[in-house]
């Protein structure tokens, strides 16, 4: 599935946005965007998580955020469940999940949370621009600007931003990279704090590449090759470590392609706007054939008429 | 063009009223949880699924079906056709009242509907929404004004307030009159228009989701699927004109256009055709057809819906078949049909969230689904008792 999915997405990628009016030159959709050196992030080291939650008890008194019941849960498990909750949610930022991987059975804790991507869907998508990646780094959502659309939902490959479904009035909640509360004074993010087992590195995105390439150069045998989130979706701005023998994949973070997922959308929708000269186009050429029409109705004494077709 | 379009005015309350206004009965105290209690309250909508059965539905097939308006307009108005004249004001209302309904429904759908404004004032241009928005507004604006002459025509000169608003009887005519004046001058500017922005609109809401590449499945994510989403929405016009045609004839005990709607409708195959090849050239090109022959409920829906496209291209070739009103309505039905599916595969039956999460809309969305479609059904009995919309019986 992979395999294949890479295999369409680099086809697709080939044949560009054949966009439906495109009479245009071929338009350059803006190029990738280069992330900021500045731009704050966070590593989380899988290797050294312990599955504590104390990182998702920080968040939630950070954001004031209701505890959540699974109590409820009695009928899916045979029994009340009242530990934590089992995905994201409105009230849910973070979430640390056991994950087993089906090759090795090795089993890791993983962290959850907003990638703060470096070109993020969300922002590509929203309508009104109520998402925007700030100076700082993080993805920051203006609920006075929200629509409530949850095309940001749709958009986010790695299915982030939650919606509040039992209230009058919803918005759309997420990670915030404690940019207000925490990062604005010069504190690094509440999880990062919590964290008793240093799985959570917080810090500037070149540093923790940094740091994290170190690592795996100092422990080669305990770490995957590869840093999660360097590249993928376009570089995001949350980094995973793994374990040698732990894909990836296995842990929730999806083998994503290096382009962001934007890519196709933005240069259909560039093609076709472009200067305006398509729907223009159209318009003339459809304006042309009308009059010709009726100029040739005039001449045949068919004005208003029909001929035979 | 001897024919004139002429209000119906038939009795009004009727049993079908009854049974449009229990739908929307039903619907509105749904929508009503749905505004004050949350969609959590009415919905089964879930982080996975954010879009259900309003957006695929209400938004997404709405625009597609709205499509008879352009259609007919470009046929007649711009490529000459006038035997075909007394489908276009039918086909324009209902376009029109096609695309007020999408309108409402995104109102629904929104969760901070009242914001709905920020549209037109906050841009960000690498959204596909925000050019579904400006498409659905504009062209919304433009159908109102090519059903202008409609109201026109009915009270120029004829302008009979009640009671006290009798003395605004002057004012009202002369404002007809400047309305004719400009509707005479300008209405090929919006003709057009509406053509260039159906396009606009039809493809960009094929384009919406492809900025899920890792959620829709492959059958339907494609480069190519804002001209699909184009070129099915032209082939759908002429079978909503017919379908339309044929129900009106029923309902409103009038004798079926057989004659008219069986002429144009030689236009499907061509359409349709021009759709399957795009449609088959890219899977073969994408080399995914062998995805659609897996036994996976998206494979399977591929398959029908690709099956309720093909069928009428084949038999609406065939002369007999387009001049018999039942295997006609038949053939277009299918066609409907198959956008309506294509829709919601692209929207909901092809996003795969994982496994862990499914949707299937609930009573409550059904019900408020129903409820547009019976309200649309309502502003079209009412517009064409008393509006000259269809022409007499010929």
């Amino acid at each position: 599935m992979d395999i294949s999915r890479r295999k369409f997405l680099k086809i697709t990628a080939a044949a560009g946005g054949t966009a439906a009016c495109s009479v245009a030159t071929p338009a350059q959709a803006r190029g990738p965007k280069e992330p900021d050196p500045n731009w704050y992030g966070m590593l989380n080291d899988s290797t050294r998580c312990i599955g504590c939650k104390a990182c998702q008890v920080a968040c939630k008194k950070e954001n004031k955020l209701e505890a959540e019941s699974t109590l409820g849960d009695r009928e899916q498990f045979g029994q009340p469940i009242y530990d934590s909750p089992r995905s994201l949610s409105e009230n849910t930022y973070t979430l640390i999940k056991l994950h087993r991987d089906e090759q090795s059975g090795e089993t890791t804790f993983v962290k959850r949370q907003c990638m703060h991507c470096v070109d993020a869907a969300c922002q590509s998508a929203c309508i009104v621009g109520a998402l925007k990646k700030q100076p700082n780094g993080a993805v920051k959502y203006d609920a006075d600007m929200c629509m409530g659309c949850r095309y940001c939902m749709v958009a986010c490959p790695f299915n982030i931003p939650q919606f509040e479904w039992q209230k009058a009035i919803p918005s759309i909640k997420k990670c915030t990279l404690c940019s207000e509360t925490r990062l604005d004074k010069g504190q690094p993010t509440a999880c990062t704090s919590a964290c008793p087992a240093g799985a959570i590195t917080f810090g500037k995105r070149n540093d923790l590449l940094q740091i994290a390439r170190e690592r795996i150069a100092a422990e080669p045998g305990r770490y995957a090759e590869t840093i999660y989130g360097e590249h993928e979706v376009g570089g995001t701005g949350v980094f995973y470590l793994s374990k040698k023998k732990v894909s990836y994949a296995a842990l929730g973070l999806p083998d994503f392609d290096y382009r962001p997922v934007s890519g196709l959308t933005e240069s259909i929708q560039h093609r076709i706007f472009q200067y305006f000269i398509p729907p223009i186009a159209v318009y003339g050429v459809l304006g042309a054939i009308m009059v010709y029409n009726q100029r040739r109705k005039k001449n045949a004494g068919i004005e208003g008429g029909d001929d035979e077709y | 063009m001897s024919i004139k379009a002429a209000p119906l005015h038939q009795k009004f309350v009727t049993p079908n009223l009854w049974i449009l206004l229990f739908f929307m009965g039903s619907g509105a105290v749904f929508a009503y949880f749905r505004f004050f209690h949350g969609f959590g309250s009415v919905t089964n909508l879930n982080p996975a699924y954010p879009f259900g059965v309003w957006i695929a539905f209400d938004v997404a097939c709405g625009v597609a079906l709205a499509a008879g308006g352009f259609t007919t307009a470009a046929i007649v108005e711009i490529f000459g056709r006038d035997k075909y004249h007394a489908l276009v004001r039918p086909a324009i209302l209902t376009a029109f009242i096609g695309y007020f309904l999408v309108g409402l429904a995104v109102f629904f759908d929104l969760g901070k509907y009242y914001n709905i404004w920020h549209a037109l004032v906050y841009w960000n241009g690498t959204s596909v929404l925000f050019e579904v928005a400006w498409c659905v507004m504009l062209y919304l604006s433009v159908l109102a004004i090519e059903n202008l002459p409609n109201v026109v025509e009915q009270f120029k000169g004829n302008v009979r307030l009640p009671g006290p608003l009798a003395a605004l009887n002057g004012l009202a005519d002369w404002l007809l009159h400047r309305l004719d004046w400009f509707c005479n001058k300008t209405m090929a500017f919006f003709v057009i228009a509406g053509v260039v922005l159906s396009f606009g609109h039809q493809s960009s809401l094929g384009t919406m989701m492809l900025i899920a590449p890792y959620k829709l499945h492959e059958l339907w994510y494609t480069p190519l699927s804002p001209l699909l989403f184009l070129t099915s929405a032209v082939s759908v016009g002429i079978p909503m004109v017919v379908f339309e045609g044929t129900l009106a004839a029923k309902f409103f005990g009038r004798k079926p256009e057989t004659e008219l709607l069986s002429g144009i409708a030689k236009y499907i195959p061509l359409f349709l055709g021009t759709y399957l090849l795009l449609r088959v050239g890219d899977l073969a090109y994408r080399g995914v057809l062998a995805s659609a022959f897996d036994g996976s409920l998206q494979g399977n829906a591929f398959l029908l819906e690709f099956a309720l496209f093909a069928v009428p291209y084949f038999l609406l070739k065939r002369r007999k078949i387009r001049r018999n009103p039942t295997t006609l309505f038949l053939c277009s039905l299918s066609v409907i049909l198959a956008v309506v599916l294509n829709r919601f595969n692209v929207f909901l039956i092809g996003m795969d969230m994982g496994p862990e999460w499914s949707y299937f809309p609930s009573v409550g969305e059904w019900a408020v689904t129903f409820a547009f479609v019976a309200f649309g059904v309502l502003l079209y009995k009412i517009a064409v008792n008393y509006l000259p919309i269809l022409e007499k019986e010929h």
